[in-house]
């Protein structure tokens, strides 16, 4: 059993490229998990037999078919297991496939740090490293209840298979992008609530142009501020409903801006992120008598074909086009 | 056309507000045909006695006035919209209070209400706020300006809301009341606009008021709007932001002519005719010239005043009285009167009883000897230093400790009749306990005679770096580095040190991305940042003392701090008593407690024995580290070539080590007659007595005042002026030619003057005040004598407070190269403070005493959970220590990373999981359950422990001291390989060999020395001694960066030696030695080689082209010299050279 993780060298904020190249995985396996933005895991189980070829031959047929097909390059990284695929993944390079062997597992392990390991976050790996259990083979060596004492029970024993080599990962199929981003950076420490506020008016309507470009709905906004001092705060928000109405995302994005309350911080850039996507048509709608929600609605509707057509800074708000 | 005079001006004193120098804004006036000026600071009189001396110079008259914030007389009810507390950045700094000018109007009272306003403005908490209930005197003009709350109505288009505010103002100033116009040329009606302007001159006729016209001036020239602009942002903590209003660039100091332009501007669109205008000016006239304050007569410039004498314990009786008969009470209990040379010493004290008599100073004196008395009382080892040591009243009060007329001392050096500036007596108290001492004086005289003295803190390099780059928004980790890769030097050096100082290379390569940085931070060069307390002076004064000076609290210990500055007290004729808190004498007190508690001896430190062979033979060693004076590399040097052996021996080593006797090469001669191999010369054999005990060699101030004195038979108090007069160029051709004439007339022929006239000039100006090295000498014979006989005591109170130029992992080094055990913290045996430890004892009962590491050293220790750690000792098990002691989790976390915990079982790194679960337990999430084998004994949890080299790091990053090892010793084998010499086997290698060294910087400096030249001095520690380089100047291209931003350093260099103890090695390449432990550990001997095969830069030599300091003395200074280097102090550094993922911490 191999899997591969493919990592597409796409431009920065082109996911809508990647359900095109996912299809082309889908030419050598039905079991395709998409890793938004630019990544995706594939199981070549059947495809090895079938194609006749090692999964190392077969990274190779997929980067050139993406290169010529797509003009976009790719790394790819091969294991047992989706875990050790991803870990591969972070030594290959375009052109060089890197291969865990099944019988090599613990070696490939023992020497990395802790954070190599998918789902070691940063607050696991400092913890780990606290206790010195730097590199994966120490956390192999050490007794579970050890482990299990420092990180939590779950945590502990999961954490304990993994870095023993122990990938219990399966490649779920679901071909849907996860959650989209957008970010504005400013030239200089910003401390204006206006301009803030500017920024966060013009970031959701991106992100809500580009849902209804791919028909998503987003559950969950996220606001992440920069700070000069390279800091960050973040605040996620689950709104009432699914939505991509931009009037509606702003709301929820100034209101996460006003609970932080910010004065005096050197703001250097504020992101939004709308994470929880669903398709569109699988969202309800609260319907209102109050007509001016069903004619921002209907605005909106216009301006995105204003937009396809003319632009995408042909209609914009007001505040945006001073 | 009428003159004008700016009413409403600040300066730098104006903290992060005002642009230019008192000094400066004295000069424009004088240069713009001004008759006046008013200086106005913002909550402070600070600048006012270098206002005054500049106007003087200048030829202005200087008014005095005070910005204030004041309280609104009836508060109304505003609808406060609550803020939401921001999750990051602060909230915005609040500065809406309005703001008023008041102007001192009658003389000494109008000073005294704007003293006692300032000090009133000062009392509360938070930023200075003037109540409305102290708002009143009737000295003061009050000017109502733009800022004012009249002001703010009048911008608001409310001339109603005016009127009302108004009237309580007229209500307490009536006549003396103005309103001030300013027009920046702003738009709209906020300050500055012509409209606010204009609504000003209109709301004055129509009250009836007077209206002034002013310029509120920030900065004396044009231009400088944007060095306003980074003061703003500096003060209120944000970026300048160009989208914003900026600073108009109009508040300069404007001449007349501009002035009158601005007025018919103003009453124009006042809808006044514009001849108006001039009525305008003359008003502002008018006020200017009833503000009569005269520096001399009114701010007591010149005046002493003195505690009043029932406070110092004279009774009834005069001040003098009292005086003499205490010293006669000295003299008895002394035991003088019953020496042979009884009479030389009643002879002395009535001779300088009379001088004292002849300035009044006695109650001076009485003070003094109260102070020390006090302190004395409280326990607290004090001593006298200076040349007040020289008096032997002093000594007689108990005020001086050693003997004037045993050591040679001469009162005249200190007071004589001749001498008019007010005699200076500073006591020496310890560090630990100074604030102590202050609150006893405070308790003694009261505040309102005491105050202690301000000290500002001004712009040098680095901090306006960090300022103007957050101004500018530049990313702050670029700040942080391009900061510390500077010098200490001045501001306005930052664009020549770039272009001239070695180590800045790097950096003047990218010195264009910064745009304006340079210029701005060059601009803010020296102004006032800040106000600190200085910390030794402290004000004694009558009870009038709060009428002369404004005073503020100190932040923190809440102190009263007279806002004027150490010059400026002086120049006040206010008293002042230097109490210097000398962390030596703390250690000295902690090392003799520490020697009572652990063996029941009590040593009386002043009673030692003189004379102790092992003292001297420590000090001959040159192994005085941590010695008082006696420390730095320069002495360690001169020490092993001087070979002191007695105490005379130790006050000439300490007079000769002053940048003056090294530049003359007061030195050489001196070591040469000393040992013999130079004959001992003097200009004429009645000049023997009193250059007889130094060789023939000049040393003291006390020896230029005897020799003038015989030779000219002037008597000592006209020499010691004559003293006085030989640094200035100018009256060194009369002293001359004085000398010249009276020693003829003495007798003494041509050749004889023209050979003593060549000493008195060249070395004149050099000496050192003997009464000073005695003073210093002291305590450095006593710091010897607990090194030799009571190390280990000694290295515990070294450690504890820290005395010193070496960074405490150095003090460590020396106690385990001097046989003292080190002995790890342990939670369990561990103080507060470091301590000793009897380690073994023989058979004949020589006891063996180790040093016990202090709790206190722990990073981020509170004093409260030290006590508390050391109050619950012994502690079981680790869960006894847990909840008795109460540490926070992550002392307790560090206490395990250093061993302090290993008592309690199992290993460092399962220590550290048991205290989390505690902590977890604790927080109430259940877990209680502890895993304990056996009650006692912590069970192990199977972690890996930590290794030899994470132990290491996490004693250099908790205690910043390597305690269990040298840190060296760890790359020992690299070091062989590399061929380098360790320090013990460097004192066997012959002058002029090429030698490698390597070792842990302990210090670095770039003194000012003989040749004018810049030389780097630093010393490595390599674990077996301590090896001192220099690097000449040829070598600062390739070397300086290195040795200033590394921390372990390899050095080829040349040995240099010049006496049997004096050893150094100039260096001539210098490598990161952390750099290549890597190298070495990663990619082999090759890895390193490649490393050491890298050209080096060429060096150009001398890249001031031949600039040099010319100093006052007449020697040259290299520019760069006497500065604090760049990068990070050694004794901060806390880290590794590098820290593993699993490095603990």
């Amino acid at each position: 059993m191999t899997i591969l993780c493919v990592r597409f060298q796409l431009p920065t904020v082109y996911e809508a490229a990647l359900p095109g190249l996912l299809g082309l995985l889908e030419e050598f396996t039905p079991v395709v998990e998409a890793l938004p933005p630019d990544g995706a895991l594939a199981d070549l189980r059947g495809a090895e037999r079938y194609f006749g070829r090692g999964a190392v031959e077969l990274a190779s047929v997929i980067r050139v078919r993406a290169l010529a097909l797509h003009g976009v390059d790719c790394m790819i990284g091969a294991g047992p297991g989706p875990m050790l695929a991803r870990m591969a993944l972070r030594d290959a390079r375009p052109g060089v496939t890197c291969m865990v062997p099944d019988d090599a597992v613990a070696d490939f392990l023992a020497d990395r740090p802790v954070a190599a390991l998918p789902g070691v976050g940063k607050a696991t790996a400092r913890t780990l490293c606290e206790y010195g259990l730097d590199t994966l083979g120490r956390v192999a060596a050490a007794p579970l209840s050890t482990l299990q004492r420092l990180v939590g029970t779950r945590a502990g024993r999961e954490l304990h298979e993994k870095a023993s080599g122990v990938d219990r990962g399966r490649v779920v199929p679901n071909a849907v992008s996860r959650s989209l981003a957008t970010e504005r950076p400013f030239s200089r420490d910003e401390l204006d609530e206006d301009r803030h506020r500017r920024a966060l008016l013009s970031a959701a309507e991106e992100l809500g142009a580009r849902l209804r470009a791919v028909d998503k709905v987003c559950g969950t906004l996220t606001l992440t501020v920069r700070y000069a001092d390279r800091s960050a705060t973040t605040r996620s928000r689950t709104l009432k409903e699914p939505t991509a109405h931009s009037a509606a995302l702003t709301r929820a994005a100034y209101d996460m801006y006003e609970a932080l309350g910010l004065q005096r911080a050197r703001v250097r850039s504020i992101a939004l992120r709308a994470e929880g996507l669903d398709p569109a048509e699988q969202a309800s709608h609260q319907l209102t008598f109050d007509p001016a929600d069903e004619k921002l609605r209907r605005i909106e509707e216009v301006a995105d074909r204003a937009r396809a057509k003319f632009g995408p800074y042909a209609v914009m708000p007001g505040a945006l086009a001073a | 056309m009428p003159g004008f005079t700016h009413l409403h001006a600040v300066s730098g004193f104006s903290l992060r507000y005002g642009a230019s120098h008192p000094e400066r804004l004295a000069e424009r006036a004088s240069e713009r045909s001004m008759d006046a000026l008013a200086l106005t600071d913002r909550d402070t009189l600070a600048g006012t006695v270098r206002f005054a001396k500049a106007c003087a110079k200048a030829g202005v008259r200087p008014l005095f006035g005070v910005e204030l914030a004041v309280e609104e007389p009836a508060p109304e009810p505003v609808r406060q919209e609550r803020r939401r507390a921001p999750v990051r950045g602060g909230a915005f700094i609040d500065e809406s209070t309005p703001r008023v000018t008041f102007l001192a109007r009658d003389g000494a009272r109008g000073w005294a209400d704007l003293c006692r306003m300032v000090t009133a403005a000062h009392a509360g908490e938070g930023s200075p706020l003037l109540p409305w209930a102290d708002n009143r005197g009737d000295g003061l003009t009050v000017l109502l300006g733009p800022a004012s709350d009249v002001g703010r109505a009048l911008a608001a288009g409310r001339p109603d809301r005016a009127a009302r505010l108004l009237a309580p103002w007229r209500e307490t100033y009536g006549d003396a009341l103005r309103l001030e116009a300013v027009w920046h040329g702003r738009k709209g009606t906020g300050p500055g606009s012509l409209r606010l302007a204009a609504r000003t001159v209109g709301f004055a006729a129509e009250q009836r008021i007077r209206p002034v016209l002013s310029n509120a001036v920030r900065y004396a020239d044009p231009g400088l709007g944007p060095v306003a602009d980074v003061l703003d942002a500096a003060r209120r903590l944000v970026p300048v932001d160009a989208t914003k209003e900026l600073d108009s660039g109009e508040a300069w100091l404007k001449d007349a002519g501009t002035m009158l332009g601005a007025a018919e501007r103003i009453v124009e669109a006042a809808g006044f005719r514009r001849d108006t205008a001039h009525r305008l000016l003359e008003q502002t006239q008018a006020t200017a010239a009833e503000c009569l304050v005269d520096p001399e007569d009114d701010l007591g410039i010149g005046t002493v005043h003195f505690p009043e004498p029932h406070l110092v314990g004279a009774g009834r009786r005069t001040a003098q009285r009292a005086l003499a008969s205490r010293a006669a009470a000295g003299m008895v209990l002394k035991g003088y009167t019953r020496s042979p040379e009884a009479v030389l010493y009643w002879e002395r004290m009535h001779r300088e009883l009379d001088i004292i008599a002849h300035h009044g100073f006695a109650s001076y004196f009485l003070t003094v000897a109260q102070v020390v008395d006090d302190v004395r009382e409280m326990g607290i080892r004090v001593a006298a230093r200076g040349s007040g040591a020289g008096s032997l009243v002093n000594h007689l009060l108990g005020i001086a400790h050693a003997d004037p007329v045993e050591h040679g001392l001469l009162m005249e050096r200190f007071l004589s009749k001749r001498r008019l500036v007010l005699p200076d007596i500073d006591i020496d108290v310890e560090s630990a306990r100074r604030l102590e001492v202050y609150r006893a004086i405070i308790g003694r005289f009261g505040t309102e005679r005491v105050a202690t003295v301000a000290m500002p803190e001004t712009y040098r390099v680095r901090h306006a770096i960090r300022d103007v780059g957050a101004a500018l928004s530049m990313d702050p980790a670029d700040i942080d580095r391009i900061a510390k890769s500077f010098p200490h030097i001045r501001a306005r050096d930052a664009r020549a040190a770039l272009e001239e100082l070695p180590e800045l290379k790097a950096l003047a390569g990218e010195k264009n991305r910064y745009g304006r940085l340079w210029e701005l931070v060059e601009a803010l060069d020296a102004l006032p940042r800040g106000v600190a307390m200085h910390p030794c002076g402290v004000l004694l004064s009558d009870a009038s003392l709060l009428s002369r000076t404004p005073v503020m609290p100190t932040s923190g210990e809440g102190f009263p701090m007279s806002q004027f500055d150490k010059e400026d007290v002086e120049d006040l004729g206010l008293l002042k008593l230097d109490v210097l808190g000398v962390r030596m004498q703390s250690a000295m007190a902690h090392a003799v407690v520490e020697v009572e508690r652990a063996t029941g001896d009590r040593i009386d430190l002043d009673a030692v024995p003189p004379g102790d062979p092992a003292t001297y033979q420590l000090i001959r060693s040159t192994e005085t580290l941590g010695c008082f004076q006696i420390e730095s590399p320069g002495q360690r040097d001169l020490v092993g070539r001087l070979q002191p052996a007695t105490f005379h021996d130790l006050v000439v080593d300490i007079s000769l080590f002053r940048p003056g006797p090294v530049a003359a090469d007061m030195v050489r001669p001196f070591i040469e007659a000393r040992h013999g191999r130079a004959p001992i010369r003097y200009p004429h054999p009645d000049l023997e007595e009193p250059l007889r005990d130094t060789y023939g060699v000049v040393v003291f101030h006390e020896q230029i005042i005897d020799i003038v004195d015989i030779m000219t038979g002037c008597g000592r108090d006209e020499a010691d002026r004559v003293r006085r007069g030989l640094s200035d160029p100018e009256s060194q051709g009369r002293i001359r030619f004085w000398f010249a004439q009276h020693a003829a007339a003495n007798g003494y022929d041509a050749e004889t003057i023209r050979r003593t006239w060549e000493i008195v000039e060249a070395f004149g100006s050099y000496g050192f005040c003997k009464a000073h090295a005695v003073a210093f000498a002291v305590p450095t014979y006593q710091s010897a004598w607990l090194k030799a006989h009571h190390p280990a005591a000694f290295y515990a109170g070294l450690l504890t407070h820290d005395p010193g130029m070496y960074p405490k992992r150095l003090l460590l080094a020396d106690a385990r190269r001097r046989g003292v055990p080190i002995l790890p913290l342990d939670v369990n045996r561990s103080a507060v403070a470091h301590r000793i430890e009897l380690v073994s004892e023989s058979v004949d009962s020589s006891r063996r005493w180790g040093l016990r590491l202090a709790l206190s050293d722990v990073h981020g220790i509170s004093e409260a959970e030290a006590a508390r750690i050391a109050d619950g000792r012994p502690y079981a098990s680790l869960l006894d220590f847990w909840e008795r002691a109460r540490p926070s989790r992550p002392l307790a976390q560090r206490l395990a990373q250093v061993g302090a915990l290993d008592a309690f079982g199992a290993n460092r790194r399962d220590l550290q999981l048991h205290l989390t679960e505690l902590h977890r337990g604790a927080r109430g999430a259940g877990g209680g359950q502890l895993p304990l084998a056996g009650g006692r004994k912590t069970a192990p949890a199977g972690l890996p422990d930590l290794s030899s080299a994470e132990r290491l790091s996490a004693e250099l990053g908790v205690l910043s001291m390597d305690a269990s090892r040298n840190l060296m010793d760890d790359h020992r084998a690299f070091l062989d390989e590399l061929g380098v010499l360790s320090a013990r086997r460097l004192r066997e290698v012959r002058h002029g060999e090429t030698v490698l060294v390597a070792g842990a910087k302990a210090a670095t400096q770039t003194p000012p020395i003989r040749s004018g030249k810049r030389v780097i001095f630093t010393t490595l520690d390599d674990g077996t001694g301590l090896v001192d380089l220099a690097f000449f100047d040829d070598s600062h291209d390739a070397c300086a960066h290195t040795v200033f931003h590394s921390w372990l350093l390899l050095v080829r260099g040349v040995v240099q030696r010049r006496g049997p103890r004096s050893l150094s090695v100039v260096g001539a390449a210098a490598w990161n030695l952390a750099e290549l432990v890597e190298l070495r550990a990663e990619g082999g001997l090759d890895e390193v080689a490649k490393r050491l095969a890298e050209p080096v830069p060429e060096g150009a030599g001398d890249s001031t082209g031949g600039r040099r300091i010319q100093m006052p003395t007449g020697y040259e200074l290299h520019p760069w010299a006497d500065l604090r280097p760049a990068g990070q102090e050694p004794s901060q550094v806390r880290k590794l050279w590098h820290q593993s993922p699993g490095s603990a911490g």
